[in-house]
């Protein structure tokens, strides 16, 4: 036993503060893994005692009581009862527990108590407590509820060390004693009175709540202004989005560029030079060009989460989502989805209604995704004029940005409508939340959660999108053309006769035989779209200096009619083009049946948009 | 009848007399309790909606707030709390 490494889990309520407290304990030493047969998130990282033992530290997810209301709360009960397959009982609990909401955080912390484990309470968040007029005694709250408590200060690292040193302690002197045997857990109400007589009984002064989140909220939260500032605030992040990433984007462009350069002196000319150059740099430096982009979008998400924003954000938009037969907890899955419909459709697991929960699965691919982001600013930056609208400081670009995503949502809404109607019946869904106080983002934790997307991007960028583009180069480069043909390369290798097949079918849209290219690979991930054609370009352009001299959108310009580019972007908002949502959807909802629904939906909906995109355009004179 | 917490006018204390946990379903009375939202309790409602829709409900219990829908509201009946 004690040559074994200790494993501690953290455990406690939701908004206790309990991953800022996994944080600042184990540092960027983290592993986020899922548990086995379920789709719920375990974390787990390393620390160690004073003396340099080590321990390993899991974080449980968030939790209001031992009896789950959710399969991420069936988690934390499994664990800390031992019955977690492939999991051990931990050997101590550190309870984390907001210092400013003892009323209700002691309830769960009582019932994790009762088990007998060796426990420690972690009184977390204390200096907030005492902005808010409370003072509190440790010493009072430890011998009402029989174990250590430790007041810690999880983002300015304050009592960690004495929290460690108690977890030690209480591991040892629970080897020498008898495991105290618990009574029968008590009622709900009965519990709660305890929890109100402790809290009570530990808190020195209190002054009535501060004004100031109140104050707030009366803005936020206005049936009116608060729903504006929520429009606005969607608006700046998208212009956010394309502003702020300019320069970093000519960076990366610039150093992929000189990375070509330096292969093409280094290296004979020869299917290795051209691979590399026109595969792999073309390829995945025209993805990895988005990391900006999609860092200031998830900059956003994480900052809007980390305020507490992001749940007034779900209390304004419940009335709009309940008439669409959903509830404003798929708020937060949906403004993910944002970012990635993969993390988005795992959040959806926090909605307890089932077909609420189902239909927002099957909506969450119409948000506009940021491996869409990659296609549309290619399209974007190459037909639409670089210009602010009217005068006014709003441009042009980031206004057609800000119409694709708003699209997807529309679309979202109404397919919401229909589905809840048709194959997803049921009751109206519930709506409730605790609602969780303002504070000041953690630049750690956020950084932390960055640098976890971010690698995330790179791994696909170097794994998935690295492949399919190194396969497609060597589809569109054999066979050689023949030197007397009229054909070009494109044309002519095994790519450009399969695009030419799917060319039939998608013509009448509007598509041609660069898009047909490009949409195959597209399947893999949205963005590789923008190498395929990039690798296209590359390979056509061939040792035509001047041709190689045109950026792509140069040469997009080119070759496609506005009304061909328009419609491109339409089917972008709708096509469900990306394996690993697919795959989620299908471990998420336990079966093929509801991803090949989505897919079906999907590509009806993709084929109709651009169609008609494609069609009025032309009918305008853009074709 | 008692006046019930989803009419009950906002930023006012009122104290919870009854809830009618029959009509409810056992998950979301569950979540009500573990919210701390029971008989003798505290609550004040603080906000109600916005632009499209006067759901849900946000309401302070002690330092705590939480959300819930006007359904759920209708279904607690409150009282004037004690001067």
């Amino acid at each position: 036993m004690t040559a074994a490494i200790p494993t501690i889990a953290l455990v406690g309520n939701p908004n206790a503060g309990k991953s800022s407290l996994f944080n600042a304990l184990t540092g960027a030493r983290q592993k986020i893994a899922n548990y086995p047969g379920v789709t719920v998130e375990r974390k787990a990282g390393h620390a160690s005692f004073a003396d340099g033992r080590p321990m390993s530290l899991v974080d449980l997810p968030g939790s209001y009581s031992l009896t789950p209301a959710s399969p991420d709360e069936a988690v934390t009960r499994d664990v800390v009862l031992g019955r977690q397959a492939g999991e051990r009982r931990p050997d101590a609990l550190v309870v984390v527990v907001d210092a400013a909401n003892l009323d209700n955080h002691l309830c769960f912390a009582l019932e994790l108590i009762a088990l007998g484990l060796p426990t420690v309470v972690a009184l977390n968040m204390l200096d907030l407590a005492e902005r808010d007029g409370l003072t509190l005694d440790p010493a009072i709250l430890s011998r009402e509820l029989g174990v250590p408590v430790v007041p810690t200060v999880a983002v300015r690292k304050r009592g960690l060390t004495d929290l460690l040193a108690a977890v030690d302690g209480a591991i040892l002197s629970h080897q020498t004693q008898a495991t105290v045997q618990s009574a029968p857990p008590p009622s709900d109400a009965a519990l709660h009175q305890r929890a109100r007589a402790i809290a009570r009984a530990a808190t020195l002064s209190e002054n009535p709540v501060r004004r100031w989140t109140q104050r707030v909220d009366a803005v936020l939260l206005h049936p009116v202004a608060g729903f504006l500032i929520l429009l606005a605030l969607m608006f700046v992040m998208f212009q956010g989005v394309y502003a702020w990433s300019e320069a970093p984007i000519g960076w990366i462009e610039g150093g992929v560029g000189a990375l070509q350069g330096a292969v093409d002196i280094a290296l004979p000319d020869g299917f290795l030079r051209g691979l590399i150059i026109e595969g792999i740099l073309g390829g995945v430096g025209s993805v990895i060009v988005f990391l900006p982009q999609i860092l200031i979008l998830f900059l956003f998400i994480l900052l809007l989460e980390a305020t507490g924003y992001m749940t007034r954000a779900a209390f304004l938009m419940d009335g709009i989502m309940a008439k669409v037969g959903l509830s404003g907890r798929g708020f937060i899955p949906l403004l993910s989805s944002f970012a990635c419909a993969v993390p988005g459709i795992m959040a959806t697991r926090a909605i307890p209604d089932a077909k609420d929960r189902l239909t927002t699965i099957l909506i969450a691919p119409l948000m506009t995704c940021s491996a869409r982001l990659p296609v549309y600013t290619l399209i974007i930056g190459a037909f639409i004029p670089n210009t602010n609208v009217g005068g006014s400081p709003v441009g042009l670009q980031g206004l057609v940005l800000f119409g694709l995503y708003l699209s997807g949502i529309v679309g979202a809404l109404v397919v919401a409508l229909v589905l809840r109607r048709t194959v997803a019946k049921g009751t109206a869904a519930g709506f409730m939340m605790e609602m969780p106080r303002y504070q000041w983002p953690r630049l750690r934790d956020v950084g932390i959660a960055l640098w976890q997307r971010a690698w995330i991007f790179l791994r696909r960028a170097g794994t998935i999108i690295f492949v399919t583009t190194i396969a497609l180069w060597l589809l569109l480069s054999y066979p050689k053309v023949p030197t007397d043909s009229s054909e070009s390369q494109v044309d002519y290798s095994v790519a450009g006769r399969i695009a030419s097949g799917l060319e039939v079918v998608v013509a009448p849209i509007g598509f041609n035989h660069d898009i047909a290219l490009a949409l195959i690979p597209a399947m893999a991930a949205r963005e590789v779209a923008v190498s395929a054609l990039a690798t296209a370009n590359a390979i056509e352009a061939g040792d035509d200096e001047e041709a190689m001299a045109q950026s792509l959108s140069e040469r997009l310009q080119g070759r496609w009619s506005i009304a061909t580019a328009l419609a491109f972007l339409a089917w972008f908002v709708f096509a469900p083009q990306c394996i690993s949502t697919i795959a989620i959807t299908r471990r998420e909802t336990n079966g093929w049946k509801w991803p090949l629904f989505m897919v079906g939906y999907l590509f009806a909906l993709a084929y109709a948009a651009a169609g008609i995109t494609y069609w009025t355009a032309v009918a305008f004179g853009l074709g | 009848m008692n006046p019930k917490l989803d009419s009950a006018q906002l930023g006012v204390a009122v104290r919870i007399s009854r809830i009618d946990w029959d009509r409810m379903s056992h998950d979301e009375g569950r979540r009500l309790r573990e919210f701390g939202l029971m008989e003798g309790i505290e609550v004040t409602p603080l906000h109600r909606g916005s632009l499209f829709s006067r759901d849900p409900l946000a309401l302070a219990i002690g330092r705590m707030q939480v959300i819930i829908r006007a359904r759920q509201a209708a279904m607690i009946e409150v009282a004037p709390t004690a001067p």
